[in-house]
């Protein structure tokens, strides 16, 4: 503290020169958007009409008795959490595996970051050549020890989990690294003092390891549960939610709704129960992170 | 002896991480190296390369097929929204990192909260607005609703760098006289160009990836970006040339294994928008 502190509780003129183009900024594209957005969603806007009238909660109404809203969001559903699981489940195995001494192992911890910040278009162009049913290489390869061949993106069945494999393919790195940053934090001594009182391995892993980075994969997974829900590039690149709208996400009807049949009120509809949502979700997220800097405090 | 066994093991385990990784990649630059028919025909693909067939398939993806336009394109809108976000982002990230204000904690929660809405929540307005205002098919029309997508990362990238300066050197500035707004000019801002680069660095990749607003924004061809020209040379929707379509996809991505090399370090802080530390 000392002398300054009496003086960083003045200077309101320097929050607003500072903070003010941020915040004006956000207003202007951000928050007016979502408002804007909201109040579509209670109209009958659509392409070729300016305004659209008022039609209060009927897109609403329309969108609970709609099948194709439920099957998207059932969809939504399965990916999220499937993808989510498989995501935890090998991205802190991955951490615990590359948390040992492991000669070169850097090269491949460093580039398993390229996935993920890959474009989400070119990950599906990418796997539909690897998953393609006549000369795609996996089914080649799972041929040769007599499996297959699988119809990957062609039968409604499969479509799905396809799509979760990908995710998982993409974002397992995510988990990774985050559990990974978590492990290297730790004291060591904690592991010297349990290997000292004759803790087995698996012991030292379910007691103390697991415990003690269950806040970070718990912050990886709510972090990749609202992007999976959000996700919408993948599914128009890999599978363009179909066959028979087997991989239509909550995005993606929003997205056909709004730009293919361009009922922008319905389409707004659509995404704001996904607003609502995510406001519940980040909202539990953002209680989580306040404990953590808490904690780092 | 189970020591051995285990490093082989381990070892093993390693090389199977790095294939399920890269092989994609791998595969994915091998097909854009092939002859369209060769693709059908060769399953696994051979590992022979004909130099001719593969400027061929190049010079058509970067000059007819149009992506060294697109790439032009991308380059343009995901500098200058970059530029400014940092520009609008920098200071609010100090202001949130030095100065005491009432609520400083929820405004800067709800900023990061930014970073969650969906896309297609906001795609349609800002569609709207920018056709309401003629920007339709031009850059500001990209660039200034990615600059309100990048804002909250840069943000809350900045807040953990500028945390991480100690408190000391502000003060030392502020008892020389110094304002704020110069303390963050001439002192702060060179002892933060780390956590500026790793700020763009994201903020440049997720504005080169971003493909709805883009979609809705632009419909004249000249002036896709690189992931939108990208998706409608590759569309799932109709029959392609894979040869073409993975040239296509290896000239997309080459700009971002470049940007990658530079962020190893700071990947954590990076994917999780500063929320961990």
């Amino acid at each position: 503290m000392g002398p300054m502190s009496a003086r960083r509780l003045l200077p309101s003129r320097d929050v607003a020169l500072l903070l003010g183009p941020c915040i004006a900024y956000l207003v202007a594209f951000s928050v007016f958007p979502l408002l804007y957005s909201l109040r579509i969603s209670f109209t009958d806007l659509g392409a070729s009409d300016a305004t659209g009238n008022w039609i209060g909660l009927q897109n609403y109404a329309d969108l609970l008795a709609d099948p194709l809203f439920w099957n998207a969001a059932g969809n939504t559903a399965i990916m999220v959490s499937a993808a989510v699981t498989i995501q935890v489940v090998l991205g802190t195995a991955l951490a615990l595996f590359f948390n040992r001494h492991l000669r070169g192992a850097w090269i491949v911890r460093g580039a398993l970051i390229l996935p993920m910040l890959l474009t989400p278009i070119v990950v599906g162009v990418m796997w539909r050549a690897l998953l393609n049913p006549d000369w795609g290489i996996v089914n080649w390869a799972i041929a040769q020890v007599g499996l297959g061949p699988i119809n990957w993106l062609g039968s409604t069945e499969w479509a799905i989990r396809t799509l979760i494999l990908v995710d998982v393919w993409q974002w397992t790195p995510f988990v990774f690294l985050i559990v990974f940053a978590r492990l290297q934090s730790l004291p060591r001594d904690v592991f010297e003092a349990a290997d000292v009182d004759g803790a087995g391995r698996l012991g030292m892993l379910t007691r103390i390891t697991l415990p003690l980075v269950l806040p970070a994969i718990a912050f990886a997974a709510i972090f990749r549960a609202i992007d999976a829900f959000r996700s919408f590039d993948l599914v128009y690149g890999l599978s363009y939610g179909g066959p028979a709208r087997s991989t239509t996400t909550l995005s993606f009807l929003a997205f056909q709704n709004g730009f293919q049949f361009q009922n922008y009120g319905y389409a707004a509809a659509t995404a704001y129960v996904m607003v609502i949502a995510l406001i519940v979700a980040t909202t539990v997220l953002l209680r989580f992170v306040h404990v953590r800097r808490a904690d780092a405090a | 002896m189970t020591r051995q066994l285990e490093r082989v093991v381990a070892y093993v385990v390693l090389v199977l991480i790095a294939i399920v990784g890269f092989a994609p990649f791998v595969y994915l630059l091998l097909l854009s190296t092939k002859r369209r028919i060769d693709i059908v025909a060769d399953v696994p693909p051979t590992l022979s390369f004909d130099w001719n067939q593969i400027v061929k398939n190049y010079s058509e993806v970067i000059g007819s097929q149009g992506m060294l336009g697109f790439t032009l394109n991308s380059v343009i809108v995901v500098g200058l929204a970059t530029l400014l976000s940092l520009v609008i982002g920098v200071p609010a990230a100090y202001a949130f990192s030095r100065l005491r204000f009432r609520g400083s904690e929820s405004w800067a929660s709800t900023i990061l909260s930014f970073r969650f809405m969906p896309p297609v929540a906001v795609a349609i307005p800002i569609f709207l607005m920018i056709k309401g205002v003629g920007l339709q098919n031009s850059y500001p029309g990209l660039i200034l609703p990615y600059v309100a997508f990048t804002l909250p990362l840069v943000v809350w990238i900045m807040i953990g760098f500028f945390d991480e300066i100690p408190r000391e050197i502000d003060d030392a500035a502020l008892v020389d006289g110094c304002g704020r707004i110069a303390v963050l000019w001439r002192v702060l801002l060179p002892l933060a160009r780390p956590g500026m680069t790793v700020a763009a660095i994201f903020g440049a990749i997720f504005i080169w990836n971003e493909f709805l607003v883009a979609l809705y924004v632009i419909n004249s061809r000249g002036l896709q970006t690189v992931t939108l020209g990208a998706a409608t040379l590759v569309s799932a929707q109709r029959p392609i040339d894979w040869n073409i379509a993975a040239a296509v996809g290896i000239v997309t991505v080459v700009p971002i294994f470049l940007f990658s090399l530079f962020i190893q370090r700071y990947i954590v802080r990076g994917i999780t928008s500063g929320a961990v530390r």
